[in-house]
């Protein structure tokens, strides 16, 4: 799976790895997030917090038709307002996304995996 | 008078002055705005974020600082709006935290509170950018240790981590390269110091002045403004929500009789008209912030709990589109010098151009631009200062005439041929005055001679030659000199007519629209075996009428 963009002077192909590293870099310094979480999270009941080698293992790029989507998966710290952080990591990963690669993400949908509480 | 502690009361004051500041300059942090993501809201998000953290304040108990920092850390969580607004939250929930058990504020637990709030800030981020507001809270809170070691009076304490919070920062360009590249300080950052220079102004009894132009640089905001363009990445049609809308209601009891009020119920009934919802109430009343396409709908759910207070809608289209609009709408500021002048066709205007020409007419010749055309492009050089070359003596007059009803500083130095203007071209000086640049110019476009060659339309006679239709015509500084079927013969001519070897430099060859490869090859064949010691030079100049025009200096 990859996105196809055509230009007067050829393709060019990016892969949905690099979509998905772009978005998870810019996920990681949005501020409220202490991780990116694995999507099989759901099945193995086990919140790890991935490596930054494993980001794309928390995004998912989806492509219908001409249309981009972004399924994000992360772990957000407690006693921030989540719904806050979680609508500024949508806008941050796709400012960064058009900026960086000019496409135009149609949905960036955010699953929270887990809260982590930090001691004080 | 010197006092070093903060009751609840004077602590919940400077908290109320800290917002009424950041409220007075929150379009100024929105201006300032360029990173994550340059959309202009920073200054709005923390206005709105801190509004409700104030708001709580003055509801809450005021027995103990404690209590008031809590209240207001719980507004700010409940109203935490964009990034900047999360962090400020983090930043007090971490500063009520460091509050644990106190009644009354001194200097020590201000600096125990002000670094409990950077821990606590810094913990909810996987990868703190520098360069933030988080950066300029630790500084801040890493400075006012150090000044508390000197410090025994409350009031110079703040003052001088106010100071501190503003040399910080200044410093936030230096580790945020996009902030550098656009030559802003941080908007996030720029909050904060304002947020504690209503602190300090709190606590000294002051109101906060209605505008803010010490720390707020001019030129700051004049940059952020053209990096706005950066929001052309958002087009306007993309505004889903158009009207940036807010009301107070005041309930009225017999309405709720009817429509009792839920604050979780009407929020959910306004989340379906749009986004960026606020709802804030208390038993009083409630004020809404949202943005909706249909606002006249949600002051309709709004108005069945009593009456409206005030009412404020924006256009938000129009506001984007102003941001993101054409940078030709914008007024630029005027240069100091420009220079306007007339040429016909697009190797000319090109080299005219490449000299330092600011506006090239097209004219001259059989089209002479109009008075009113010079005085055009006179506007349209947006300079303080505008010289004008005619570069044809038809047209001096016409930029005579210009000149006058110029609202600038007009000079016009009466070139008549296109080398004369460009000759004038090379010894322009932005740097010299206009009248010195009209004297030097007007100098160098003496020393050029000009030969023209072109063809005749007609039979006629002119300068006591005969001419006739078809054959060249070779001219000297505008008079004919000779005339024959043979182009190449026509030019040899007047070459050897212009040029002087023993003074003569240099013959600059501007070819027209009907001039060839072969022909030029000619010509530079000829000027290098007959003039051994004058250089040629060939351009482009694809004029129309002149095949040829020479330019011997």
């Amino acid at each position: 799976m990859s996105i196809e963009l055509t230009t007067a002077d050829g393709h060019v192909t990016i892969t949905n790895e690099v979509i998905a590293t772009i978005a998870g870099g810019a996920a990681i310094e949005c501020y409220g997030i202490v991780g990116m979480a694995s999507k099989k999270q759901l099945r193995d009941g086990i919140a790890e917090i991935l490596r930054k080698e494993n980001f794309s293992r928390g995004v998912i790029v989806r492509q219908e038709g001409e249309a981009v989507h972004i399924d994000m998966y992360i772990i957000v710290s407690y006693g921030t307002k989540i719904s806050e952080v979680a609508h500024n990591v949508q806008s941050q990963v796709k400012y960064n996304l058009e900026k960086t690669l000019g496409l135009k993400i149609s949905s960036i949908n955010i699953y929270i995996q887990g809260v982590r509480v930090i001691q004080d | 008078m010197t006092h070093n502690k903060i009751d609840a009361a004077l602590f919940a004051n400077m908290v109320i002055t800290g917002a009424t500041h950041l409220s007075n300059n929150a379009d100024k942090i929105d201006a300032l705005n360029v990173f994550p993501v340059p959309d202009g809201d920073t200054g709005t998000n923390m206005n709105l974020s801190i509004t409700s953290g104030a708001n709580e304040v003055k509801k809450a108990n005021k027995d103990s600082v404690l209590e008031v920092a809590n209240a207001f850390a719980k507004g700010l969580l409940m109203g935490a709006r964009g990034n900047s607004g999360v962090i400020l939250s983090q930043i007090f929930r971490g500063f009520a935290k460091g509050l644990e058990g106190k009644e009354e504020l001194d200097i020590d637990s201000f600096v125990t509170a002000l670094e409990s709030g950077v821990n606590t800030a810094y913990k909810a981020v996987m990868k703190p950018v520098e360069g933030t507001i988080l950066t300029v809270a630790k500084d801040t809170a890493h400075d006012a240790k150090e000044i508390a070691k000197q410090e025994e009076d409350i009031e110079s304490f703040l003052e001088k981590v106010v100071q501190a919070a503003k040399k910080s920062l200044k410093r936030t360009p230096e580790l945020l390269p996009v902030l550098k590249e656009v030559g802003v300080v941080d908007s996030g950052g720029q909050g904060l110091v304002v947020i504690y220079e209503g602190f300090l102004a709190g606590l000294k009894g002051e109101e906060v002045p209605q505008s803010h132009d010490e720390t707020m640089d001019l030129d700051d905001l004049v940059n952020a403004e053209h990096h706005k363009l950066a929001q052309d990445y958002m087009s306007t049609d993309d505004i889903e929500f158009g009207y940036c809308t807010e009301f107070m209601v005041r309930f009225e009891d017999d309405k709720l009789s009817e429509h009792p009020y839920d604050e979780a119920k009407f929020r959910e009934e306004l989340s379906e008209h749009g986004d960026s919802l606020l709802v804030v109430s208390d038993d009083e009343i409630v004020k809404v912030h949202i943005h909706a396409e249909y606002p006249g709908d949600v002051f309709n759910l709004g108005q069945r709990f009593g009456s409206f207070i005030n009412l404020k809608v924006e256009n938000m289209r129009e506001q984007h589109s102003k941001i993101v609009e054409p940078k030709q709408e914008k007024p630029k500021a005027k240069q100091p010098f420009g220079v306007v002048t007339v040429a016909m066709g697009t190797g000319l205007t090109e080299l005219l151009k490449s000299l330092g020409a600011t506006v090239v007419i097209q004219g001259g010749q059989t089209m002479n631009p109009s008075t009113q055309d010079i005085a055009n492009a006179i506007t349209e050089a947006n300079a303080e200062q505008v010289i004008v070359l005619p570069n044809n003596k038809n047209i001096v007059m016409a930029a005579e005439q210009a000149a006058e009803l110029a609202e600038v500083n007009v000079a016009v130095v009466p070139t008549k041929t296109i080398p004369q203007g460009m000759a004038a071209m090379l010894s322009y000086n932005p740097e010299n005055s206009l009248a010195e640049n009209q004297e030097a110019m007007a100098e160098a476009s003496s020393h050029v001679k000009t030969g023209q060659i072109t063809y005749a339309v007609r039979d006629t006679q002119i300068d006591g030659m005969t001419i006739e239709n078809g054959h060249y015509m070779g001219l000297a500084d505008g008079k004919i000199k000779v005339t024959d079927a043979d182009q190449l013969t026509v030019i040899q001519s007047l070459l050897r007519e212009l040029i002087d070897p023993e003074e003569d430099e240099i013959v600059t060859v501007i070819s027209g629209q009907e001039s060839s490869e072969e022909e030029e090859q000619a010509i530079i064949a000829f000027i290098e075996t007959e003039f051994e010691d004058v250089e040629v030079e060939v351009h482009q100049g694809d004029q129309p009428i002149y095949s040829y025009i020479f330019s011997i200096e």
